[in-house]
């Protein structure tokens, strides 16, 4: 299997934007109209909190009530309308100290002479009971990496959206059986994925169900799990976590741009950060009011302010004539 | 029937187009050939082609026995990078998926002959007295392996004591045993200390101090 390598051939892009949402759309959407060669890498139309949210009754423009969902891919569409592209993988790591930036994935590394940061802040905030213990022995945070490790034994996935069903499919060609944990009663996945997991025959999937904690000394023994059922434990070898909360996703950087108290991100009244042509938007910031609107506008500064960045001027100057 | 198609083909030949120096791909097969042995073969091979400063040398594990002890290779499929001189970069299987990158990269670096790290993780290198072993375990489909591979063969490249394989552990299922690996990357430092999942530098160089102690 020799494959999976576009590695090195991915062309230049004048923006590379990390995150989909109101923020990294419309920022993709301006820089798109700006004619600037843009990417847009994403894990999912619901990963984020626009994209799980029910109904957003107050963005401008659009009466009734949109589904945070049908708002993103909206202006998804649009941007993509204007030329903006749009991958649909995990970012892994970044170097911002190269020229161009560089933005690596799964799937392969994007070059950048601007980045634009809209992760939002679903990241996680704390461990499970015997979650850190276990990592590495049985716990996973990828079953396309270690579905192999599990042949022939039992395992549980906990999380709610496209990624763990993705993940949850990818085990049961492994495990005799996948135990799929829902914190919510309802999959936050697209409908398609969400009936092929629930049809599966190895898959036991157990809605509205809270785990307590991850049992085992050296390796994974089983979880104990709630739901209104009551309490049990299941006997599993491995736990495939996919789980989400409420910090800024800022880990990938790994300490490449100076962040605020709990990992925000700071930057200036362009959206610029610390590193000049490096840009961040929307609920990964400081101080961050989470709305839509406010999101979106921010990407359009950001898209803008990068748009002079790459046109080698430093100042913002809008045009108030137009 | 080549394992590279024309378009990787292609991309390979541009990332090796400017190799600053000769680099020699030592691969161990042996004759009744192992599973994956004739396809790590066929890679070496093929990609050697596609670069002057390339060359494949294939030896057999069993007939060559003295060469494969000479580089400290112990279990096949393995490929040895050597440069300007044996830095002590090794594969352990077969590097394909994700893994490829590594490959390509470890080549590189070897023609280099500069490790790409910081000044801090270097001056601790540098002090460095007693031989290192480094382990990487990855699967092909671990998109967060490279990372470790390549930090590894980094550090391996900055110090004449430390060497540093990448080991596939579907391949090497006793390993993975012996090392109880249950997930990847899972790093094994001269076989005390292990890290799990891809850390950043500053991490491994902690973990390498944490060794050299034991």
């Amino acid at each position: 299997m020799i494959g999976g390598i576009p590695l090195f051939a991915t062309p230049i892009y004048d923006v590379v934007i990390i995150g989909g949402g109101p923020a990294g759309a419309t920022a993709a959407l301006y820089a798109a109209r700006a004619r600037l060669k843009t990417v847009v890498i994403d894990k999912g139309l619901t990963a984020g909190s626009a994209g799980k949210a029910q109904g957003i009754a107050n963005f401008p423009g659009i009466p009734g009530t949109i589904s945070g969902a049908e708002l993103v891919r909206r202006i998804r569409e649009q941007a993509a309308s204007f030329g903006a592209e749009f991958v649909n993988d995990k970012v892994l790591r970044v170097d911002l100290s190269t020229d161009p930036r560089e933005v690596w994935t799964g799937g392969g590394v994007y070059r950048g002479k601007a980045v634009i940061i809209a992760t939002g802040s679903m990241g996680r905030s704390r461990y499970l009971p015997g979650e850190e213990r276990l990592v590495g022995r049985g716990v996973s945070y990828c079953a396309t990496c270690d579905a192999a490790f599990f042949r022939g034994q039992e395992v549980a996935v906990v999380g709610d959206n496209d990624e763990a069903v993705e993940e949850a499919l990818t085990l049961t060609r492994f495990a005799t059986r996948v135990h799929f944990l829902s914190p919510t009663r309802d999959l936050r996945a697209s409908p398609d994925l969400a009936g092929e997991l629930t049809a599966h025959p190895s898959v036991v999937y157990r809605p509205a169900t809270r785990v307590e904690e991850i049992l085992g000394q050296d390796r994974v023994e089983g979880v104990r799990i709630a739901s209104a059922e009551g309490t049990e434990v299941l006997p599993v070898a491995g736990v495939f976590l996919y789980l989400q909360g409420n910090v800024p996703i800022t880990d990938f950087l790994e300490g490449q741009l100076p962040l605020g108290e709990g990992g925000c991100l700071l930057v200036d009244e362009n959206f610029q950060t610390a590193v000049p042509g490096v840009f961040a938007v929307g609920d990964v910031l400081c101080r961050h009011l989470k709305q839509a609107v406010v999101a979106a506008a921010e990407g359009a500064i950001a898209a803008m302010a990068a748009d002079r960045y790459l046109r080698g001027r430093p100042q913002l100057r809008p045009d108030w004539s137009k | 029937m080549p394992l590279l198609n024309d378009e990787i083909r292609q991309e390979v030949s541009k990332i090796l187009a400017d190799l600053p120096g000769p680099v020699r791909l030592v691969m161990f097969t042996q004759e009744f050939e192992c599973e994956y042995c004739t396809e790590t073969r066929q890679l070496v091979e093929e990609i050697a082609e596609l670069s002057d400063r390339i060359t494949a040398e294939i030896y057999d594990f069993q007939a060559d026995r003295a060469k494969a002890e000479e580089l400290g290779i112990d279990k096949i499929p393995a490929i040895a990078i050597i440069g300007a001189q044996d830095y002590g970069v090794r594969f352990y299987g077969i590097p394909s998926g994700y893994e490829f990158a590594s490959f390509l990269h470890a080549i590189q670096s070897v023609a280099a002959g500069k490790p790409e790290l910081s000044d801090a993780t270097l001056r601790v290198v540098a002090g460095i007295q007693k031989p290192v072993h480094i382990q990487v375990f990855v699967t092909p489909t671990c998109p967060y392996c490279p990372q470790a591979v390549m930090l590894a063969h980094q550090l391996a490249i900055a110090s004449p004591l430390i060497r540093a394989d990448m080991v596939e552990a579907m391949e090497f299922p006793h390993l993975a045993v012996k090392y109880q690996v249950m997930g990847v990357p899972r790093t094994v430092i001269n076989e005390t200390v292990h890290i799990e999942g891809a850390a950043p530098e500053s991490h491994v160089v902690v973990k390498l101090q944490e060794a050299l102690k034991a």
